[in-house]
């Protein structure tokens, strides 16, 4: 991985990090990726992949409105809200 | 006093709920080791006397008059949930988690919430933005992770049961390294509503208490089917404190095969064989599995977590709750800087491997490969369990270790998780329970279960406390 693949993940993970830490960054995620590659040796091509343990089927309910939600508790714990809004920065110029 | 003991008499009504939770609390003002992020003085003492004032109602529950703390990963109605996190600083549940509410229907106060490592990302409690938890038999040393406030909580006597949530061996390896018993039930058996996700098909919730018939009790009162978790199952009616007394008979007992191989430390393979004769004892048959695909388990987990971590995680974008980075007058910056700003290191590292397994080009080779392991390693359980009842193995590489311990292997922290991964991967119950001792510091063993065998594996390790003491050692 070099600074320009790190700073397009830092991008779509949305998370911010100065050039100065690139290398401590591209070096920490290059030693854990040391530990996942152990896998790559394993041919597995006649599995299946496994998502959950229990090969659950989907449930579902009649499409009833019950348990609303308390609007107030929600946007009480928003940084900054407005009448029945969450604020955000100005996104259309 | 232990779990029995105190609820034994609360129902003989030789001690009130208000002052086990008033005998509680003062203990936990005094904690010196850091294992409490909150606790609830005034909401305990009014819960303590709404239970003595209404005993009748209450004294046959399974939790009843007992304080509990929850690790702080559970939503809790109007108090303050934090999941070890500057995200959620300030964060104000609005309802209670399905395990909260159980819990409190159980009979049980909540007194506290414990302390965790950041979204229960960590094996060592060090990674928690309210800092790291000490261990009660030495200060110097880390309870594991990510439950360790909540194991150091039971441990130290500050109340004789907790919760906690096991994703990679979150409940187990705590448990070992504090000299308690943990269990992570099966995948579904507890419903997930109002826990914080970290990585969705592996989290489960399950009790922390000295011995096994506190984590029974414990349990009969988490677990219930949840129509608001699809991934809850409708669970076989079984009463685990019940399930207790019962005859399981002689148990075809799986133990590991070369177990020297695995870099196990040299003291907990001593407790090992030490245990694999209690067994024997017991009149359990014993009988080798080869779980030489054992470590493939941990390059799988570290691909699967993070991914689904990546995703979970995206909800935290700084609008709808938790922390705000200020001044930002760009949306893209105010996710960005929020999430460089609330997040610790860990996480936003396991939030990039995840980002990155995920995207293309590296899906197949990652992602994909990941879950295969993953069907590689259920399929070998489901082959065990052909032969053999449950799976005993040791729950850790090592005792507990110094805090910011220094390695010159950088992935040793993930390698704790080594023995307690393959059961998460699988969705398999497993609990540990202290099985020795070493320079004052407990050692955990770990039993493996089938599908739903909570009730042989409780049972199985309460018969064991009844040969064995190593439960009822005090820090």
């Amino acid at each position: 991985m070099d600074k320009i693949e790190l700073k397009n993940l830092l991008l779509l993970a949305r998370i911010n990090a100065k050039e100065e830490e690139y290398p401590e960054i591209i070096e920490k995620l290059k030693n854990t990726f040391v530990l996942i590659d152990e896998m790559q040796d394993l041919d597995l091509s006649d599995l299946e992949p496994l998502n959950n343990p229990l090969e659950l089927s989907n449930v579902s309910r009649e499409d009833k409105d019950k348990n609303r939600n308390d609007k107030k508790k929600f946007l009480d714990n928003s940084p900054e809200s407005d009448k029945d809004y969450f604020n955000v920065p100005k996104i259309i110029e | 006093m232990n779990f029995k003991e105190l609820r034994g008499n609360f129902r003989a009504k030789k001690i009130s709920a208000k002052e086990a939770v008033v005998d509680s609390l003062s203990k936990i003002k005094d904690d010196k080791l850091n294992i409490f992020i909150n606790h609830f003085e005034k909401e305990a003492l009014v819960n303590a006397e709404h239970i003595d004032n209404n005993f009748e109602d209450y004294k046959d529950k399974p939790l009843s008059g007992v304080p509990i703390a929850h690790k702080d990963i559970f939503c809790t109605e109007g108090l303050l949930t934090t999941c070890g996190s500057k995200m959620l600083e300030n964060f104000i549940a609005p309802y209670n988690s399905t395990v909260v509410k159980n819990c409190l229907d159980a009979g049980s106060i909540m007194v506290a919430k414990t302390n965790m490592d950041e979204f229960a990302m960590g094996s060592s409690n060090e990674t928690s933005y309210f800092g790291a938890v000490s261990n009660p038999w030495n200060h110097d040393l880390v309870p594991g992770g990510s439950s360790g406030g909540a194991a150091a909580c039971v441990s130290a006597n500050l109340t004789t049961i907790s919760t906690g949530t096991d994703t990679g061996g979150s409940i187990r390896q705590p448990a070992a390294l504090c000299g308690i018993t943990g269990l992570k039930p099966t995948y579904g058996l507890v419903s997930r509503w109002g826990m914080i996700a970290f990585c969705s098909s592996m989290d489960q919730a399950g009790p922390f208490s000295k011995d096994a018939f506190g984590c029974a009790a414990l349990l009969d009162a988490m677990a219930s089917y949840d129509e608001k978790d699809s991934t809850c199952t409708k669970r076989r009616d079984i009463n685990f404190e019940k399930s207790l007394l019962k005859d399981f008979g002689s148990l075809n007992i799986g133990v590991i095969k070369d177990i020297e191989k695995l870099g196990i430390n040299e003291d907990v393979i001593n407790a090992y064989e030490t245990s694999k004769t209690v067994l024997t004892g017991l009149g359990h048959k014993l009988i080798e599995v080869d779980f030489s695909e054992l470590s493939s388990g941990i390059c799988s987990y570290y691909v699967i977590a993070p991914a689904e971590c990546s995703s979970n995680l995206s909800r935290f974008d700084g609008v709808k709750y938790g922390f705000r980075s200020e001044g930002e007058n760009d949306i893209t910056n105010l996710y960005m800087n929020t999430r460089s700003d609330g997040f610790g290191d860990e996480v936003k590292k396991r939030i990039l491997i995840g980002t990155h397994v995920l995207s293309a080009g590296f899906y197949d080779a990652y992602y994909l490969q990941a879950q295969k392991v993953r069907r590689m390693i259920k399929v070998k359980f489901e082959n065990f369990f052909k032969d053999v009842d449950l799976i005993f193995m040791p729950t850790t590489l090592d005792q507990a270790f110094e805090k910011n311990r220094k390695s010159d292997d950088p992935n040793r922290m993930y390698k704790e998780d080594l023995l307690t991964i393959p059961a998460n991967l699988a969705g398999l119950p497993a609990i540990s329970f202290p099985n020795g001792f070493k320079n004052n510091l407990p050692i955990g063993g770990q039993l493996i279960g089938n599908y739903f065998g909570e009730d042989m594996l409780l049972n199985t390790t309460n018969k064991i406390q009844e040969v064995t003491d190593w439960h009822k050692m005090t820090p």
